[in-house]
């Protein structure tokens, strides 16, 4: 669990965060999100104590960082950048490898533990263990880079616009791998990003960042309902908000029992939004749940869901 | 590839070992070479004599080089040593700024005759070279690889022995491998204040009007420098996984 108290940090005459505070449930994946400047990743930052703040702290599991030896802070908590970092110098598994050998973990617990992070980041370990980093494409970097970041198992990931390098294709691929990772682990994930459509594929909660405040915070189809901040209204073309939201309600919680005859099935799981896109696709107004009990969904169900 | 480098090169020096060798016993190439000069071969020191003082010369000049100029550079390059930068490349700059012959005859009251004024002129002419390769080189770590070895945990030491320091080493190396050929081709002056190496063929023969002589010593000094600068490129030859990775750009999120 991660909690900010009043967290304020100024560089020179600026002021980066002013006094941001709320708290990272344990095992939650929470998204920063804001544009640039708006203090995002300098509050990320404050975690791993690569940033001091000026004002208020930062606890985590109750414990003030502040008291924490920031060698051994970091070396307990999983750390990914945008621009990956991957050591140049050292093959694919040497890099996987490098928390656990500041640890002094011995060799023949490392040899197993790189590979099962390899297979879990989707890549095979006889292929990659021995490969370069300048051998790898840049999705195949940041999976390494998020192994390595996983390698001695910290029970809190930061994440640093960790995707917004890569093409699209790529990026989802990679978001769809963290979201299983997540599921699987059960880590409590805090992750920057300026781009709302990730942070709905990924967040289970939203922050969301202006000028140095927090200016929202909560699952995010509260974050992006009616009383949506500016900073979230600027992200998005004028009156797309909505459709976003869709994106955030799980398509089950509008359902109506009894089966829809001749209509699209929709996945277990699905969204809204994907309820809705399978309906313009079809020219339906209703879709069938996947799945028993037989369950449906109508287009005014959508509609009342939408816009409370 | 390497392997091939490597023999031509062992192939090379067992050549210029042949002709130091062949040199005194090759009277008759000199005479013809400079017919008006009556004794044209030199023979008052043993040629592999000369040769090893002055590789003990030139490679301790650029030992002592690099025990200031690597310290220097590292310190030039941390937060707290930041603002140093420009006075340490000042005094390294002056320092290579005076001439080594002007070096060794200011040292000679202070040090005598002999290898210790020569060494001194040669560190501060090859100090300069290693400084500042120590400085882009360390200047040329990737952003990235840096901000991950501070976020995932590694002290400023094992930022810099594991991190930093390999990183730097191809273009360390390039600054030594200068360092070292400009020092074997300057050890020569040390001739003049009496340090035996190759440069006292050329004194001498320039002292006796021998134009012999002064050939001769250039040669073996300048093939030395020759061999010595390919030798230490076969060692840095910087291999293909070292080049740089394109997922550790410096990009800032």
């Amino acid at each position: 669990m991660i909690r900010f108290e009043g967290v304020s940090h100024q560089y020179g005459t600026l002021e980066a965060l002013r006094g941001v505070s709320f708290e990272v449930p344990a095992g939650a994946l929470c998204v920063l999100l804001g544009e640039s400047g708006s203090g995002k990743s300098t509050l990320l930052r404050t975690v791993n104590r690569l940033i001091e703040p000026t004002a208020g702290r930062v606890l985590l599991d109750g414990r003030d960082v502040a008291g924490i030896d920031p060698q051994a802070l970091r070396r307990g908590i999983g750390y990914v950048i945008q621009s990956v970092g991957l050591f140049p110098h050292r093959s694919v598994a040497g890099n996987v490898a490098t928390v656990p050998r500041l640890l002094g973990w011995d060799r023949a617990r490392v040899e197993p533990r790189v590979n099962a992070l390899l297979e879990m980041v989707g890549l095979d370990p006889g292929t990659y263990r021995d490969r370069r980093p300048a051998t790898l494409s840049g999705g195949q970097a940041q999976r390494v880079g998020l192994a390595r970041a996983l390698a001695a198992d910290p029970p809190v990931l930061l994440m640093d616009e960790p995707f917004s390098a890569l093409d699209p294709g790529t990026r989802r691929g990679l978001q769809t791998a963290l979201r299983r990772i997540h599921a699987e682990t059960g880590k409590t994930i805090l992750l920057v990003t300026h781009d709302l459509e990730e942070a709905l594929v990924l967040a289970d909660r939203i922050a969301v960042m202006a000028e140095g405040r927090l200016v929202a915070e909560g699952p995010p189809a509260e974050v992006l309902g009616p009383g949506a901040p500016e900073a979230v209204r600027r992200m998005v073309r004028t009156g797309a908000l909505v459709l976003h939201r869709l994106a955030a309600l799980p398509a089950a919680g509008a359902a109506e029992n009894g089966p829809a005859p001749g209509s699209p099935g929709l996945p277990a799981g699905a969204t809204l939004e994907d309820a809705l896109l399978l309906m313009l696709a079809h020219g339906t107004d209703s879709v069938a749940l996947e799945g028993a009990p037989p369950r449906h969904l109508t287009m005014t169900a959508i509609l009342r869901a939408s816009a409370p | 590839m390497r392997g091939a480098r490597a023999a031509r090169l062992a192939a090379e020096a067992l050549a210029f070992l042949a002709a130091l060798l062949a040199a005194p016993r090759a009277e008759a190439l000199w005479h013809a070479l400079f017919p008006e000069v009556a004794r044209p071969t030199f023979q008052q020191d043993s040629w592999f004599l000369l040769l090893g003082w002055h590789l003990v010369l030139s490679l301790g000049a650029v030992g002592l080089a690099a025990v200031i100029g690597i310290p220097a550079g590292i310190l030039a390059t941390r937060p707290a040593g930041r603002r140093m930068r420009p006075l340490l490349d000042a005094i390294f700059s002056l320092a290579q700024g005076i001439p080594p012959v002007a070096a060794v005859a200011l040292a000679l009251p202070l040090l005598g005759f002999g290898a210790a004024p020569t060494l001194l002129a040669l560190v501060l002419y090859a100090a300069l070279p290693v400084l500042r390769a120590t400085v882009s080189g360390l200047d040329s770590v990737p952003a990235g690889a840096l901000e991950a070895a501070r976020g995932l945990g590694f002290s400023p030491w094992q930022r810099l022995r594991d991190v930093e320091l390999p990183l730097a080493r191809p273009v360390l190396l390039v600054g030594m491998r200068l360092a070292l050929t400009l020092s074997v081709a300057t050890t020569a002056v040390g001739a003049v204040a009496g340090a035996r190496c190759l440069g006292t063929p050329i004194v001498t023969g320039l002292a006796n009007a021998n134009p012999s002589y002064v050939l001769q010593g250039a040669i073996f000094t300048a093939w030395l420098a020759l061999l010595l600068d390919r030798a230490l490129g076969l060692l840095g030859a910087p291999s293909p996984e070292a080049s740089s990775s394109p997922g550790s750009g410096g990009a800032q999120p």
